[in-house]
């Protein structure tokens, strides 16, 4: 391969990954912004995704259909995780629901085993997607490409939702000064909710588009739980702009990594964020107004 | 009309309003005077929610709201204009009133061109950041964002805080007519007596932890300028 398509290649795999990661961070920093909580079922939620997507595929759902449902089965989940286990403590300090989200990750692990069972899966993809296209000089798998299409769209509706609704308005509102937004006639808690569950569409979302990719295993939300909280902090706790930054940036390195030096890859991207957390403690765009 | 019948507001242990009662009639502008943490800021927060009362009453148009979250109390049409503006950062100008926009369909109602008729200077800046304004234009949103939501009660807190004598003078003329003008009730929070009285026709003196000392008219106080100074000892 010429070092032009290698290029190519590494350009188009961390745009890949640096997407995943992307709807990973956002989804987290959108759920911490509004509710204070540092969701670390966040992972478990992604690979619940997969599974459900998995599921939708087996049974006879086209790719695509599966790729809209299952984040929204996810975000039902999460509906429900709000009510039961989050809303109970609210008033209480963060550290609660973050137990309660660590030990909310083992149940929903141990609640895949023992549904699905240990075996990898593997989502059965359109005929089209199995492929490859010429990129230039380079030959690419379509299903990356169509990935990549899958996170652009993502991407531009969550921009739509966010800057362009009621609903995005409110809890951009509500992430800085949220007693305000109430005492303006809003029901804040219901934008607190709806951001949760947001943020578990967001997961169930990226576990569908990755699952393709990483196939489907019963720990595949472990290292994108840790990649996704090192986006969070390289980006700045809370700041949706961040966020992307970091998630490209770190999709970049880490690809880069595994391409020349694959057992350092991980390592790379932790010196990655210490070198950022150097210069920036907060962050790329942190403001650490969130603290 | 605002009723507060013997209310009692903590800030966690702290008892910040001890058995506060006041009213003010429909259409009515009443100011609260006193100095620096006597609780004015809480009287206004007790009645819109954020800080609920733990006893006694509250009644907005005859209607008893302690224990109502803050968003049904604004449904009511009571508009709160905290002293520190509180513009949404991460918001346009446009956006921070479109948040408050009531949506209602009757005559009258508040809406984006209606604001920017009475506050020109919003709509220039109707794209730029809310926070990315002047003081003096903060306030302005604030008190548009106020109207968004069709109020028929305003509680206003030291409008005079931080902006320069001329721009206070305008501030309070402003929302003196507005009110007048559209039958808004105001309850005003303010150190500086001389803005109370150029916006209020009745004036609560109060107290620490929320006593009130008197209860005056404006032409009491511009009969006698020390009534002021002697009943709160500012
Ligand atoms: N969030 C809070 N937590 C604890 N105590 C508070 C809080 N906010 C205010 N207080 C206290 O409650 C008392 C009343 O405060 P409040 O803000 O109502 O006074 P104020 O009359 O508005 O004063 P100012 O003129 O300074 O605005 C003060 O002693 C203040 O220190
Ligand atoms: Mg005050």
């Amino acid at each position: 391969m010429g070092w032009i398509a290698t290029t190519v290649d590494i350009i188009l795999n961390s745009l890949v990954l640096g997407g995943i990661f992307l709807i990973m961070g956002v989804g987290l920093n959108i759920i911490y912004g509004l509710n204070r909580v540092m969701n670390l079922a966040h992972g478990a939620l992604y690979a619940l995704g997969a599974y459900f997507g998995y599921t939708l595929v087996a049974v006879g759902a086209n790719y695509f259909l599966a790729l809209l449902l299952a984040p929204i089965v996810v975000g039902a989940v999460g509906l429900i995780i709000e009510r039961v286990l989050i809303s109970p403590m609210r008033k209480r300090h963060m550290i609660y629901t973050l137990i309660l989200t660590y030990g909310l990750m083992f149940v929903i692990d141990g609640l895949i085993k023992l549904f699905w069972g240990q075996e990898t899966r593997f989502i059965q993809l359109p005929e089209f997607m199995q492929h490859t296209v010429s990129v230039g000089p380079a030959s690419y798998p379509v299903f990356r490409l169509v990935i990549l299409i899958g996170i652009a769209a993502v991407v531009t509706a969550l921009m739509l939702l966010l800057g362009r609704t009621r609903l995005g308005i409110n809890m951009r509102a509500a992430s800085s000064i949220p007693e305000m937004v109430s005492a303006c006639g809003i029901n804040v808690r219901r934008v607190q909710i709806s951001a949760f569950v947001l943020g578990c569409i967001l997961a169930g979302t990226a576990g569908m588009l990755a699952g393709p990719l990483f196939t489907v295993f019963a720990l595949m939300g472990h290292d994108i739980l840790i990649s996704s909280f090192v986006v969070v902090v390289i980006g700045g706790l809370g700041s949706l702009r961040g966020a992307v930054l970091a998630a490209l940036l770190v999709g970049f390195v880490q690809t880069l990594a595994e391409f020349f030096v694959t057992e350092m890859a991980m390592v790379m991207v932790y010196m990655l964020m210490a070198l950022v957390l150097v210069f920036k403690p907060l962050g790329i765009l942190g403001e650490g107004k969130f603290e | 009309m605002i009723r507060l019948e013997n209310i009692d507001t903590y800030y966690g242990t702290s008892h910040v309003i001890q058995g506060l009662s006041l009213h003010v009639e429909a259409g009515a502008a009443v100011s609260i005077l006193g100095r620096n943490g006597v609780g004015k800021t809480t009287t206004l927060r007790s009645i819109m929610g954020l800080t609920p009362p733990k006893a006694g009453k509250v009644f907005i148009n005859g209607l008893p709201v302690r224990g109502w979250p803050p968003h049904r109390i604004a449904g009511l049409g009571v508009a709160y204009v905290p002293a520190e503006r509180h513009i949404f950062p991460d918001l346009t100008v446009e956006e921070n009133l479109k948040l408050a926009e009531a949506r209602s369909d009757q005559p009258g109602a508040w809406t984006l061109e209606r604001v920017y008729e009475y506050f020109p200077v919003l709509g220039e800046r109707r794209r730029s950041g809310g926070t990315k304004l002047s003081g003096g234009e903060q306030q302005m949103l604030a008190i548009g964002r106020a109207l968004m939501g069709n109020p028929s009660i305003m509680l206003l807190d030291e409008p005079s805080q931080g902006l320069s004598p001329i721009l206070v003078a305008k501030v309070a003329q402003i929302v003196s007519e507005l009110c007048k003008e559209h039958g808004i009730t105001l309850l005003l929070v303010e150190q500086n007596f001389r803005i109370a009285l150029a916006m209020a026709g009745r004036h609560y003196l109060m107290g620490t932890k929320s006593k009130i000392q008197g209860e005056v008219s404006s032409a009491e106080i511009i009969k006698d300028q020390e009534l002021i100074k002697r009943t709160l000892a500012v």
